[in-house]
């Protein structure tokens, strides 16, 4: 998830949000950067088309606040 | 949407380094450590260096995931690669690691079946779509990426995938940042704290730092004008006294962290006794191991490992250089025997590393008689 050649995983240092365009029990399809991934949203109870959400590995961590 | 526009604004960042420049004593040196790769990453990247008075010295920290792992944990990846059946998953940036036996990479060349996934549940996915391998997740990280395999593992519970396993080296954030406080003449004013490992653990949890080492914890998020924005916060501390753990990450970064991910992690690992880290040894209770109630998904329980003790080499400084005590350009092999194209240390693999980072944005803004590798 928001993988970036210059970047590593490992890490998913950047504030790049994610916003979900597709639910589908615990698997969200998210946009990034122009693409569609599929992030797992078992650890964000509640998430709602459109949310932004942290995603890392594949998993999504948690839910930006809508700021600023 | 890449959400980081506002956060990379120039009138922002300058506005912030006149704050910064203001709030420092003339003549007197700050030292900060910014724990995490992700922000020496950004640091190098955005040349923030420049937008510091000399009183701010920045450290970089042990905070990058690929940096710490040992050699000998490499080693123990290739053997399982090695075994019959098996099919070895993991990021990018592991395949690149040197063990004492080379790298995954190589081993991949000499025929073992070693992939790259961008998540743990890519590796699960991989085991449902060939029954015949065994797919084993080495798995590496802190609690930033502990979560995406304790998920994994419910997962594979719960759909009895049984061709699947995790090679667990996981690592907690705590124990190294004891282990640099404690360490004899270092000397460090206060910490830029990492963002997203915070995410998951919450700000609450470094408040052993101000508590028993009084030293200030600004938890940060990556963007430039974050990191600046962190820094200011921290001599604002200083200026009026106080000593605390702050939140700059608020966006995102709750106090407690994320408790359901807290709790994924605890349903399926637990504290290993000990765990040994590139450059600051043996360390009790630093690291993740499966809980026996996940043996059935436990590579370490499932196939012998070497489980051999690899010393670095001998010109390699990465140790120093996590702990902070040189700086990336200080080490001898840097830029030479050392490069991103042929790492020697872990410092010099993944782009979080301080020595990659520094390698990719900052040498050539040295001085040309200090600058590393100039002929």
């Amino acid at each position: 998830m928001t993988v970036r050649p210059e970047r590593c995983i490992t890490c998913a240092d950047e504030a790049v949000a994610a916003r979900v365009v597709l639910l589908d029990g615990l698997e969200a399809t998210v946009a990034v950067d122009g693409r569609r991934e599929r992030v797992a949203v078992d650890l964000v109870p509640d998430t709602r088309l459109g949310d932004l959400l942290l995603c890392h590995a594949g998993i999504a961590l948690e839910r930006l606040e809508a700021e600023p | 949407m890449r959400y980081v526009d506002e956060y990379r604004s120039r009138d922002l960042a300058r506005a912030l380094s006149v704050e910064i420049a203001e709030l420092v004593d003339p003549g007197q040196v700050v030292r900060i450590m910014e724990v995490c790769g992700g922000h020496t990453h950004t640091i190098y990247r955005h040349g923030l260096e420049d937008l510091l008075p000399p009183e701010v010295e920045l450290v970089h920290g042990p905070g990058c995931p690929v940096c710490v792992i040992p050699m000998g944990r490499v080693d123990d990846a290739i053997a399982l690669s090695e075994q019959p059946g098996v099919t070895l998953a993991t990021f990018g940036d592991m395949l690149r690691v040197p063990g004492g036996r080379g790298s995954l990479l190589e081993a991949k060349a000499r025929g073992a079946d070693v992939r790259m996934v961008y998540s743990p549940l890519d590796a699960l996915a991989l085991a449902r779509k060939e029954p015949d391998r065994h797919v084993v997740f080495f798995a590496i990280g802190f609690e930033t990426t502990a979560p995406a395999t304790a998920v994994t593992l419910l997962r594979a519970r719960a759909e009895k995938v049984s061709n699947f396993g995790v090679f667990c080296n996981h690592v907690t954030i705590e124990p190294p940042l004891r282990a640099i406080l404690e360490t004899p003449g270092l000397r460090l004013d206060g910490f830029v704290g990492p963002g997203h490992v915070s995410t998951v653990i919450g700000t609450e949890a470094y408040r052993f730092v101000p508590e028993e080492f009084r030293r200030p914890v600004v938890v940060s998020a990556f963007e430039p004008v974050d990191i600046l924005q962190s820094i200011a916060m921290l001599l604002r501390q200083r200026r009026e006294g106080r000593c605390e753990v702050e939140n700059q990450y608020t966006r995102v970064v709750r106090p407690e962290g994320n408790l359901r991910a807290l709790a994924a992690i605890d349903e399926t690992m637990e504290l290993r006794d000990a765990f040994e880290w590139r450059g600051l040894g043996s360390l009790p209770r630093s690291a993740l191991k499966l809980r026996p109630a996940f043996a059935e998904w436990d590579a370490e329980a499932r196939y012998p490992l070497p489980g051999a003790q690899i010393d670095d080499p001998k010109a390699c400084q990465c140790g120093e250089v996590l702990t902070g005590q040189i700086k990336p350009w200080e080490c001898g092999v840097f830029g030479t025997a050392c490069t991103p194209e042929r790492p020697l240390g872990t410092c010099m693999v993944s782009s979080e590393g301080a020595c990659a980072a520094f390698y990719a944005y900052g040498r050539l803004r040295r001085p040309v008689k200090e600058r590393v590798g100039a002929a």
